[in-house]
């Protein structure tokens, strides 16, 4: 073993409790990636580790367990698996978590009627930035994908989490549900669609944001997988806003030109 | 499912299954929330963080691998990792001034909420079996979140010395509690 080798591996003890700086852990790691008795070492000691934190074991608020267990069912998983992820399951789990949760009444809208519920803004706030965050299928590399995956699945635990998340349920002109869960002090909301209506080849659902200061495409729908279109992230709402679906041609469009199927004002 | 071991239940996670998912959170919620309040002490910051790891095990339990360590370990780890990158990244030099203090007393102090109250009995005797200065180096380092070389300086002692206490001392603890690794 060379000397620098040998001081590497001394590291092995403030490695296994993470009491070590990015720089030691980056060479650490390097290290660790030539020896196998290094790795050997690092998880007996881990084994350890495991057992302090065991002993400082205490029971996290019940609420806890809703919070979790509802943005995961919302969060699809990585990285990708032979078999899929039981969107179809976690679904109905979702909904069901949500139709339960005290003080996150389910509201459905009619067709007809609008809601009013105004964004908890407050007067004079920064403006946000005219597009919307966008996340979704795009032509981007695999690796962009991944880390958007990733990025997004943060971004519906936050919106889902948020204290002063509501939820709205409703149904789509031409059929299908859908859900939003939003956010006023995030400005964000989480948009998910259940058994929309399959549309035309080259054809596809895109979400807007509709306020006073104009139409803005938040995202193309991606497919629909085990009948359940997202979730996705709105981020960038604004006072006035109203949620739109219409059918646009794939490539999206820059202003709605197809009949609203949801109308929802925010 | 209750009786179902870890590994197994994280291994049905991986494949998207919300009910192992809620088996698995019955397993280790006390032990993450635990741990994470330890080392970040404000309790509304430990629930959030708390909250993002058990997220972390849906997400990656595809990246668990039993070969590497047992599950418990992979959730302690993700555990207490996270809840080292909070306190590292936005805690003021005050709390952290607090926190010393307040980090040197689990030895003594291992129980609060009695949960597992053998297991706390079992590590505060293997923490007891341990020279003063390793069981200053673990416990500041593991439950207060220091790294090796502040621990060194809060300890007055030379790097070099805490690094290799803090090795042997893991490895005196995992000997004491009969780990197999």
């Amino acid at each position: 073993m060379s000397r620098p080798e040998r001081e590497a591996h001394t590291l092995a003890g403030p490695y296994a409790m993470d009491a070590i700086s990015e720089p030691d852990r980056v060479r650490f790691e390097r290290h660790l990636a030539g020896c196998d008795e290094c790795r050997r070492e690092v998880a007996g000691l881990r084994e350890a580790t495991a057992r302090l934190a065991a002993a400082t074991a205490a029971s996290p608020p019940p609420a806890l367990k809703e919070r979790v267990m509802a943005a995961a069912a919302a969060t699809r998983q990585q990285p990708p698996l032979a078999e899929p992820p039981a969107a179809s399951r976690s679904w109905p789990a979702f909904r069901s978590w949500l139709a339960s949760r005290p003080g996150l009444a389910s509201r459905p809208w009619s067709a007809r009627r609008r809601f009013r519920v105004r964004l908890a803004l407050a007067a004079g706030a920064a403006v946000v930035t005219g597009a919307a965050v966008l996340f979704g299928v795009s032509n981007g590399s695999m690796q962009d994908q991944l880390s958007r995956d990733q990025a997004s699945s943060q971004q519906v635990a936050a919106v889902l989490t948020a204290r002063d998340a509501t939820m709205r349920t409703g149904a789509v002109r031409g059929g299908g549900t859908v859900t939003i869960v939003m956010s006023h002090s995030r400005r964000e909301l989480v948009f998910t669609a259940a058994d929309l209506r399959s549309l035309p080849a080259a054809w596809g659902y895109e979400l807007w944001l509709a306020g006073p200061g104009g139409d803005r495409p938040v995202i193309m729908l991606p497919a629909a997988r085990h009948g359940m279109a997202g979730p996705v992230v709105a981020a960038g709402l604004r006072p006035g806003d109203h949620l739109v679906l219409t059918a646009e041609p794939s490539g999206g469009a820059s202003r709605p030109t197809t009949p609203m199927m949801i109308d929802v004002v925010l | 499912m209750p009786g179902t071991a870890l590994a197994e239940l994280i291994r049905q996670v991986a494949r998207g299954d919300a009910d192992a998912f809620d088996a698995v959170y019955d397993q280790v919620a006390a032990t993450v929330f635990g741990i994470v309040r330890r080392v970040i002490r404000d309790p509304a910051q430990s629930e959030e963080v708390t909250q993002d790891v058990l997220l972390e095990v849906w997400l990656s339990a595809a990246r668990f691998d039993p070969g590497r360590g047992s599950a418990a370990a992979w959730v302690t780890t993700l555990a207490h990792r996270r809840a080292v990158d909070r306190v590292r990244s936005v805690q003021k030099e005050a709390d952290r001034e607090r926190r010393v203090a307040a980090a040197v007393i689990p030895y003594d102090e291992v129980a609060e909420a009695v949960e597992s109250s053998l297991e706390r009995e079992r590590v505060r005797r293997c923490l007891g079996s341990l020279t003063e200065l390793q069981r200053e180096s673990v416990t500041l380092a593991y439950y207060g979140g220091y790294t090796y070389s502040q621990v060194a300086s809060l300890l007055g002692v030379p790097d070099g010395t805490i690094k290799t206490r803090m090795r042997d001392a893991l490895i005196r603890l995992r000997d004491c509690l009969g780990v197999s690794a």
